[in-house]
């Protein structure tokens, strides 16, 4: 190139640029189009904002919440959840019937459900997707094969379930994705990740850009009611703050999961957004190691439990946005009991004081914990919380805390070999049972991924029990039982019960978001 | 002569080789060095029972020797096979999320490019034709700040001011919601442009311009001081003197002038390059830029080896690249060069 050439390229690089920030003045709307449907009076398309992730499209293989929203909007399982309330209702089987040993259930289908491009669902299709599950075995399919010994189509509209114990909480488990019936385009018994054919649901994936955009369109071929809104957009954010600027300058018309805490309570009180409120059923909680000292004497996990003060948490670190939690049974759950408040009540100084002296702690002798957390997989909000839990226990004067901290994937490492002392997790439910709240972190079999090391055969004998039974009120007396143990032993402290926020701009309508935390859009509707 | 620039070229060329190398077995060590397991960062806190953990980690080859697994990788690459990502999800080609990504990045540093050299050049050539005067101490003044500005801060000022108060401009993403574009290249503003869809080219450019120029005006600062020394440099010069006497205009003596200060101008642009791309990562984070950048910042979290090994060596190839462009660039300018 000669020296003109390159002169001349850097002029036109000038100009390009010139040219390029030169045009801020198009007045051309292109953002949110809300052009109306005919006949409709609400916005055919409605922006929805995320900071999570849709991590596998295969419900064989996805187990994260905001991959199950979108499997949820565009599948649907035998049966499902009448949005906001915990009522289950027939979906793709239109009736069941339950054997007298609960063991074998038999689902008769709907005859007008279609896969989004018209192909009819059938009894095989349902039979198909659930073996599939059971033989890719990913990650939920736990889900399937703890509960299930085979499926079988008795007919085109008939599937039977036969179970390998009586499982009482079945149809929770039927309302998850590893049971929804996937188109047959999915790839047979082999995990298929940027799978978009979806299933029988009220929405189609019309486009998908991993991390930055995913289009749903109403699905015409579906049975039940047509969505309100025709085109739902998702788009995808790495952090809150970002979004929030989005919300506010109408790039999107909704910000979901999740705000910061902070944020939250400013946009309330601008005033300008609508900030809807909903219980969550997720929870947080202080793992405490049983197997290594000092945490190993129960007298020091005791009084661990009895210096929190989790109101003080809630306003310090979470404004508000949380409520706080005394038993790993989310409040309103049956069988909830608020044991760790009945035992130990709230920053009981005094309490915590007495049992570290009978563990053989004083001022001249404190007790020094290690307390670890993970900076960014909770959101923003760890180090504070860590902070604030330190400074409550140090309150007793004879507990001495540092503060480690760790990456998640280390983090979790951390976990699973049992080589933290104190560490914060958090439980997002499966199903929404109390055996979820209880079985994987309190029975010896199923907590090795908590580093606990908790073990106590009585407690492994009350939640066997519970699982089994029939019988609500009979399980309820067992759950609380477990709850009693789990205070008097404390592997784990309940800290906090997080809730839910929809911030919406005006005009946006049916938000509808029950106590599986899972976002059905097809209520959702933007007036004009 | 064109032997010449035919075998320079060629042993540049050849020279990204070790670095790539290097970087790679650096990045390789540090990934392995770090704790953390990339098949538990996925799986999380959830039960799993040992032998599936045992049988994820050797799907993934995790379970090979070291050494097995550095040579492994090498020898993919060499095939121009990055491996299949280890997270989110599991056993995509690495390369569909480069194909995806790198061109968001490189559109985004074309712009920032661009911008930071119109402003630095601006900058420092006013500074140097006003040298001692209020503006050139303003105009170091200048270069002093944007060379200091925080981006994530100052990006949020321009999302707040033109976004949120204005309405002006959006605040983040490449393109509106919903908007079709039909993608060639991937750089959308491009795309538009081929495709003859003038409304998603006034979307793209707009959703450009506040990261762009926040990357550019961060990074203009350095240019604004080495331009107006050197036009200092060259106005001070006798056949400067020799035009001025002569009655040449002064904007033709200041283009001359200009053209004679560039040569260390074009090796600072291909440093700038390299800095460009580490600026852009907290550009894309800051406007929610969907590119190699925030690519990398999410594998990190996972501790996806296969996917930040692949996307460093990318990086570092085209960087190299760049690197060697500016070379022969400065070669063909500066005749005192030899080859």
């Amino acid at each position: 190139m000669s020296k003109r050439g390159i002169s001349l390229f850097l002029i036109g690089l000038f100009v390009f640029a010139v040219l390029a920030s030169g045009c801020i003045g198009g007045s051309e709307e292109t953002s949110t189009a809300t052009s109306a449907q005919s006949g409709s009076q609400y916005a055919e398309q409605l922006v929805i904002g995320v900071t999570d992730k849709v991590t596998d499209l295969d419900p064989a293989n996805a187990y994260d919440f905001y991959t199950w929203e979108v499997l949820n909007n565009v599948m649907e399982g035998l049966v499902k959840y009448e949005p906001g309330t915990l009522e289950i209702k027939p979906a793709l089987a239109e009736r069941w019937e339950v054997s007298d040993d609960s063991k074998v259930w038999t689902f008769y289908l709907r005859k007008d459900a279609k896969f989004a491009d018209g192909t009819p669902l059938k009894a095989q299709d349902v039979v198909r997707s659930i073996e599939r599950v059971m033989n890719i075995n990913g990650d939920p399919a736990w889900l399937v094969t703890d509960f299930v010994d085979k499926v079988e189509a008795k007919d085109d509209y008939t599937v039977v379930f036969y179970l390998k114990d009586s499982v009482s909480y079945f149809l929770s488990l039927l309302t998850t994705p590893p049971y929804f019936p996937v188109h047959p385009s999915y790839k047979p018994n082999e995990i298929d990740s940027d799978q978009t054919a979806g299933g029988v649901g009220p929405y189609k994936i019309a486009k998908w850009v991993r991390d930055e955009e995913l289009v749903l369109e109403a699905n015409e071929n579906y049975y039940g009611e047509k969505p309100k809104t025709e085109k739902i957009i998702i788009k995808f954010y790495r952090d809150a703050s970002t979004m929030r600027l989005a919300l506010q300058n109408g790039e999107i018309d909704i910000a979901w999961r999740t705000l910061k805490p902070t944020d939250i309570e400013s946009l309330k009180k601008e005033g300008k957004f609508q900030v809807i409120e909903i219980p969550g059923a997720f929870i947080r909680y202080v793992c405490l190691n049983t197997q290594k000292d000092p945490t190993k004497e129960v007298k020091v996990r005791q009084a661990l439990a009895a210096a929190l003060d989790r109101a003080d948490l809630s306003n310090k670190v979470f404004r508000g946005t949380v409520d706080p939690l005394y038993s790993l049974i989310p409040n309103g759950m049956w069988s909830h009991i608020d044991a760790f408040k009945e035992k130990y009540g709230d920053a009981n100084i005094e309490l915590a004081k007495n049992l570290l002296k009978e563990a053989g702690y004083d001022e001249n002798n404190p007790l020094q914990i290690q307390l670890w957390y993970t900076p960014t997989h909770y959101g923003d909000t760890e180090a504070d919380l860590a902070q604030v839990l330190k400074e409550q226990w140090e309150k007793t004067g004879v507990i001495k805390v540092d503060i480690k901290s760790a990456e998640w994937g280390t983090y979790v490492d951390y976990a699973r070999k049992g080589q933290m002392q104190v560490y914060l997790l958090g439980w997002y439910p499966d199903y929404l049972d109390p055996d979820d709240y209880t079985t994987p972190f309190l029975k010896s079999t199923a907590n090795s991924w908590a580093g606990t090391g908790y073990a106590n055969p009585q407690m492994d004998e009350v939640l066997t029990k519970a699982q089994t039974l029939v019988d609500q009120n009979e399980r309820a007396t067992l759950y609380e039982q477990a709850q009693q143990i789990l205070a008097e032993d404390v592997p784990y402290i309940p800290l906090i019960q997080g809730k839910l926020f929809v911030v919406a701009s005006p005009g946006v309508g049916g938000v509808k978001i029950g106590p599986d935390m899972i976002f059905k859009y097809y209520t959702l509707y933007k007036e004009e | 002569m064109a032997r010449g620039v035919g075998q320079y070229i060629l042993i540049r060329g050849l020279m990204i080789i070790p670095t790539v190398l290097i970087l790679y077995t650096i990045v390789f060590i540090f990934l392995r060095i770090l704790p953390g397991d990339p098949i538990l960062a996925v799986v999380g806190t959830k039960n799993i029972a040992p032998e599936q953990l045992e049988h994820l980690r050797a799907m993934a080859g995790l379970d090979k020797p070291l050494y097995v697994q550095y040579f492994d990788y090498l020898w993919r690459m060499l095939h121009g096979d990055f491996g299949v990502t280890l997270a989110f999800p599991m056993g995509k080609p690495v390369v569909e999320y480069l194909k995806l990504r790198f061109p968001a990045t490189l559109e985004l540093t074309l712009f920032g490019f661009s911008i930071s050299v119109l402003l630095g050049l601006l900058t420092g050539v006013i500074g140097a034709v006003k040298k001692g005067t209020k503006i050139d101490a303003g105009m170091r003044l200048y270069s002093i700040i944007a060379y200091t500005l925080f981006i994530p801060w100052f990006g949020m000022m321009l999302q707040y001011i033109f976004g949120v108060h204005f309405h002006l401009l959006p605040t983040s993403g490449r393109i509106s919601p919903g908007l079709d574009l039909h993608t060639i290249t991937g750089l959308y503003i491009f795309d538009s442009i081929l495709t003859g869809n003038g409304e998603a080219f006034i979307d793209a450019l707009k959703h450009i311009i506040l990261p762009s120029f926040t990357l550019g005006l961060v990074l203009s600062g350095a240019y604004t001081r080495l331009v107006r020394n050197n036009m200092v440099d060259v106005l001070s010069q006798d056949f400067i003197r020799a035009y001025k006497a002569r009655g040449v205009r002064d904007w033709k003596i200041t283009w001359y002038a200009l053209k004679n200060a560039f040569i260390p101008i074009v090796t600072l642009m291909g440093l700038q390059f390299a800095i460009l791309l580490g600026g852009a990562v907290l550009t894309e984070t800051t406007f929610n830029w969907p590119g190699m950048g925030t690519f990398i910042v999410d594998r990190i979290d996972y501790r996806d080896y296969n996917a930040i090994q692949g996307a460093v060596v990318f990086f570092a190839f085209f960087v190299g690249l760049i690197s060697l462009i500016v070379d022969v660039v400065y070669a063909l300018l500066d005749p005192r060069v030899k080859y």
